[in-house]
């Protein structure tokens, strides 16, 4: 498979993954920050923007933050951002995708470009382009071939996923909203029903636990390294070379996640911020084997 | 707005609940009145379109007949101020307290009977009355899990106990989906509030039902018990089990054996500890109750004898909140707290009393008499909007079986602004539904609860069963009430490691981003590698 075939579904993967964690995260805050005002709505913004890496100036109220985290088409770590790079990405390699999983992925954006009513009520907007990027996953998941170019999307998104379980860990919804922070984080990862099957109490470091460690929830981290560690055995049984260092990155992170006891505290916070690491290591090394496998190719007389 | 509609003949004008005499807001809503103002009828049209949509795409549904459909929520919610919400919450928990008394003693030595508070005949004769209950022990002494005790507002204000629900009181799923649905398609009417949030309230459920357990069972395993799909309140078992994270169960599904409730399980039989029923009494148990019951578990009721299980509500709940046993439940509570009660009732006939029954019968028309066994707004007459077909019907019924019927004047209950067709804005008659929980040393109650609007202009019947819609209740909060949030002792702050820096910021870390979407010079270079291909 072409290199840049197999870059553009990995980032398909990432982008589909980013523009609908970025957008379920926000719907939920936006939620929070209407019901739950015993925080100035300023400090709420800032906490969401902190952990996407966006700047927190002139962001006063939930409105402004939804404007903003849904953004424009020029940055990729907004919501339209995202969605446009996935279609972009999705345009380059229309041969190979369904005509279903395209469709999805263009009216997810064309809405978005159109600017549809965010402001007035965001949550229902924002269900919209959910509904979208669902519809993506779905027709993906039952129309693909599982073949290196599926391996490459998954790994894709595996990997971003861990970025944003870690992006919304780091909002520290228990800090800030003792009393309906930590249902809020769970409902931001679609979490609340699976974590109540548990029968354990709400509290920060059960929610928190869940999110990083759990078995068989498939965003928690855990599960998140173990299909990424599952997508690169396929990319191996296809016969990609050179993916040995990658295997070992995923494998330790999906180990070290597995074999955890049961962490303290400050054990959790240091796998979330390991697992980060690693999954950015993770997305160095796949560039590297690869996309990029040859330095700069110099030419001389 | 319309206010002569709403006005009985020869009755007196309502209180409401946000505008005072010419239409100006009370103080207390003077925002929220600025915001519906500032949306106006258009705007208000299209957010009731989106609610509409919302709630049909999460299937919050209520079964009317055959149908299922969406619980109509009202766009205007209604507010409740700390010092009103004070003396409900007061009020609440002082009659509870009162009627798990009357409960435990009718169920029990029967002093109240003996000491002729309360006729006994009264208390036998009522359907709810269970003989099959006495002397079953409840594990934390209480009977009364759940309750959902309706109050209404009179003309002067004051707010009075309608009727006690102390079986089954549904809707309470309906209070926190309003308040979701609310704030996604009306955000900004949150704006300048601080509403205490109603989302506790499946975790002190929860708590409470597993605080009813046996006492020897240490982690005992709670089941929501419905009557099946084709109930009209499936929804709400459904989303309680769901919320509780607990098995939402049929009757199919447990068996009893030597005294202990089964659930049938893939990894076989597992034991249930306490069973959040919300089935009738008479449907539990074929063995004890109704001997036609399919949707109920035999043997069951012995279990809960035995000690071995938690019915919950516990059963024969229905004597304590019987219409006819309701007039006695202000003397109850002198009887059994030796308070005087915080939450008057409203005047209501014993048609049993011979001169009580001639009295009423002489101005039916002034009047609404319910039958004294039922809820849902079933069987209910009133007097005023009554044909002359129907005033004689139930003349004919009350002579023939008066122990079955109360009467009650027509009471004005307040009126809350409400969208009616076309985003308009029209009054419309309200009441509230508190749900308060015991779990045996504290009865919660949930800030708000269910307001009932009845939707025709100027009907005074709130019950969904009978086309009432519901409205999103606010209890503002003032930080006066303790803080409920969990407990944050378990949760030590992260030790930053000085030594070690590491990659702790990971909050800054820059995104990654694909190198093809954004190459301006690969657009570029494409661009004119199609443009040269058209023009060979």
């Amino acid at each position: 498979m072409l290199s840049r075939i197999a870059e553009s579904f990995f980032w398909l993967g990432r982008y589909v993954e980013r523009a609908e964690a970025t957008a379920r995260l926000l719907a939920e805050h936006h939620q929070l920050l209407v019901e739950d005002r015993s925080v100035p709505e300023v400090e709420g913004c800032a906490v969401l923007l902190e952990a996407l890496s966006m700047p927190t100036e002139n962001v006063y109220t939930a409105n402004e933050l939804v404007r903003v985290v849904v953004g424009t088409e020029v940055d990729s770590s907004t919501i339209a951002g995202a969605v446009s790079a996935a279609r972009a990405n999705a345009r380059a390699i229309r041969d190979s995708l369904s005509q279903d999983t395209f469709e999805a992925l263009n009216s997810a954006h064309l809405a978005l470009s159109r600017g549809i009513a965010f402001t007035a009520s965001p949550g229902v907007a924002l269900h919209r382009v959910l509904e979208r990027l669902l519809v993506v996953n779905g027709v993906v998941d039952w129309t693909m071939p599982r073949d290196e170019a599926y391996h490459f999307m998954v790994l894709g998104r595996e990997l971003e996923r861990i970025d944003m379980v870690g992006r919304l860990l780091a909002i520290r919804h228990d800090e800030v909203w003792p009393a309906s922070g930590p249902a809020a984080a769970l409902r931001a990862a679609g979490a609340l029903s699976p974590f109540l099957r548990t029968g354990k109490p709400i509290t920060a470091l059960d929610v928190r636990r869940f999110l990083v460690l759990d078995a068989t929830f498939p965003r928690s981290m855990r599960s998140c390294a173990a299909d990424a560690e599952e997508a690169v055995r396929g990319l191996q049984r296809t016969g990609v070379s050179d993916s040995g260092q990658l295997l070992r990155e995923v494998g330790m992170l999906r180990s070290e996640l597995e074999y955890a006891s049961v962490p303290s505290p400050n054990d959790i916070e240091k796998f979330v911020d390991e697992s980060r690491t690693a999954a950015i290591r993770a997305g160095d090394e796949v560039n590297r084997a690869f996309f990029r496998q040859h330095g700069t190719i110099v030419w001389s007389h | 707005m319309d206010q002569l509609e709403l006005t009985p003949p020869g009755a007196v004008v309502p209180f409401d609940e946000m505008l005072v005499d010419g239409g100006q807001p009370r103080a207390t809503h003077a925002d929220m009145h600025q915001t519906l103002v500032s949306l106006g009828a258009a705007g208000l049209s299209e957010r009731a379109r989106q609610r509409d949509a919302y709630l049909d795409r999460h299937g919050i549904t209520f079964t009317l007949g055959e149908r299922e459909r969406p619980l109509p929520m009202d766009l205007v919610p209604r507010l409740l101020t700390p010092t009103e919400w004070q003396h409900i919450e007061a009020g609440v928990i002082q009659r509870l307290h009162a009627l798990e008394a009357f409960l435990a003693d009718v169920y029990g030595p029967g002093h109240v009977l003996d000491d002729g508070l309360i006729p006994r005949g009264l208390v036998t004769t009522s359907t709810h009355f269970h003989r099959e209950a006495w002397g079953i022990e409840t594990a934390n002494k209480v009977r009364i899990h759940v309750s959902g005790i309706d109050l209404i507002r009179d003309e002067a204000g004051e707010f009075r106990v309608l009727e006690d629900n102390l079986r089954n009181p549904s809707g309470v799923s309906y209070v926190l989906e309003n308040r979701r649905t609310l704030a996604h398609v009306l955000p900004e009417i949150f704006t300048h509030h601080r509403v205490r949030s109603v989302n506790e309230y499946p975790e002190k459920l929860l708590d409470a039902l597993k605080a009813a357990a046996p006492p020897a069972v240490r982690y005992p395993t709670v089941v929501v018990l419905t009557p099946g799909v084709h109930n009209s309140a499936h929804y709400e078992h459904a989303f309680l089990a769901r919320h509780m994270g607990v098995e939402l169960v049929e009757g199919r599904d447990l068996y009893c054996r030597d005294n202990t409730v089964w659930m049938r399980t893939t990894s076989g039989p597992e034991p249930v500890h306490v069973i959040y029923r919300r089935i009738d009494d008479d449907f539990l148990d074929p063995v004890h109750l109704r001997p036609d019951s399919v949707l109920g578990i035999p043997g069951v009721v012995n279990a809960a004898r035995a000690g071995r299980v938690t019915i919950a509500n516990a059963i024969g709940n229905g004597v304590a909140d019987d219409k006819a046993v309701y007039p006695y439940v202000p003397a109850l509570i002198k009887y059994y707290l030796n308070e005087e009660p915080i939450l008057p009732n409203v005047d209501t006939y014993d048609l049993s009393d011979p001169e009580q029954r001639e009295w009423v019968l002489g101005r039916l028309d002034r009047m609404v008499v319910k039958p004294s066994d039922a809820s849902g707004g079933y069987g209910l007459v009133m007097g005023p909007w009554a044909t002359e077909q129907q005033l004689e019907n139930v003349t004919a019924e009350i002579l023939l079986n008066p122990r079955g019927w109360i009467a009650q004047p027509v009471v004005t209950f307040s009126t809350c602004p409400t969208v009616v067709e076309e985003g308009r804005l029209a009054p419309r008659h309200v009441d509230l539904r508190p749900f308060a929980v015991n779990d045996g040393t504290n009865v919660f109650v949930l800030p708000g609860g269910l307001s009932r609007v009845a939707l025709p202009a100027g009907s005074l019947v709130v019950n969904s069963s009978q086309g009432g819609g519901s409205k999103d209740t606010w209890v503002i909060d003032d930080g006066s009430h303790e803080d409920r949030g969990p407990d944050l002792s378990v949760l030590e702050p992260a030790q930053p490691d000085a030594s070690e820096p590491g990659p702790s910021d990971t909050r800054a870390l820059p995104r990654y981003n694909s190198p093809t979407s954004h190459d301006d010079r690969i657009v570029q270079q494409e661009r004119q590698q199609q443009q040269g291909g058209s023009g060979c």
